[in-house]
């Protein structure tokens, strides 16, 4: 049994991560709780060579619920196989009155109950003025919190 | 010129390192930063010794944690 249920993979990738970041910036629940939600005990991501555990997960919790970002998560294509998904997404971020556009470039594994088990992305900073204009509607597109 | 690195909790990523440096910046006698992400620490060279509680009112603003201080 693969983690998307015949989900489509785009829509599978910008649920999770609109999801998690919403119910980290929204709720109160214990960060903890939230990060166990949605990852494995042994979740190990790497983000432009960042290593990343439970733990760090978990640390990272305090400035997002501080400062409250919020983005959208534009996936323009992913494609899944058996538990490992790849996709290409643009996320635009609003961190702190400034604004961010990144392209993130994603290989991930779910487990069959949809938690990520690795992750592994690189990202590229958007020149602001060379950022798209958002186009609401697109699909795949999700508000969210970064 | 002084030395200081202090452990700072919840940094993952550049972006990260760009807040905390941003709020450290505006320190009056900073005149280097330098943002270790994957050992969760900053040093900070100054003119004079930092006040270790304005250092810590500066990594809050930015939303992280200055957890320890290691000279």
């Amino acid at each position: 049994m693969t983690p998307f249920h015949g989900t489509d993979p785009k829509k599978f990738i910008a649920d999770f991560h609109t999801s998690f970041h919403d119910e980290l910036v929204d709720g109160d629940e214990d960060t903890g709780v939230i990060v166990d939600r949605y990852h494995t005990p042994d979740i190990v991501q790497i983000a432009d060579g960042h290593r990343m555990d439970r733990e760090k997960l978990i640390a990272h919790a305090r400035p997002v619920r501080k400062n409250r970002p919020s983005g959208v998560w534009e996936v323009h294509e992913a494609v899944a196989n058996g538990d490992r998904i790849a996709a290409r997404s643009t996320l635009h971020v609003t961190n702190r009155n400034r604004k961010l556009t990144l392209e993130v470039y994603f290989f991930g594994q779910f487990t069959p109950d949809g938690r990520m088990r690795r992750g592994h992305s690189l990202t590229r900073t958007v020149p602001l003025d060379a950022a798209p204009e958002q186009a609401p509607g697109t699909p795949g597109r999700q508000e969210a919190s970064a | 010129m002084t030395e200081s690195t202090y452990a700072v909790s919840g940094m993952i990523c550049g972006h990260c390192a760009d807040f905390v440096t941003e709020e450290l910046q505006r320190l009056d006698g900073v005149t280097a930063i330098s943002v270790d992400v994957d050992n969760g620490t900053v040093t900070l060279t100054s003119e004079n010794e930092l006040d270790i509680a304005h250092v810590r009112a500066a990594v809050d603003e930015a939303g992280y944690e200055l957890t320890a201080a290691r000279d």
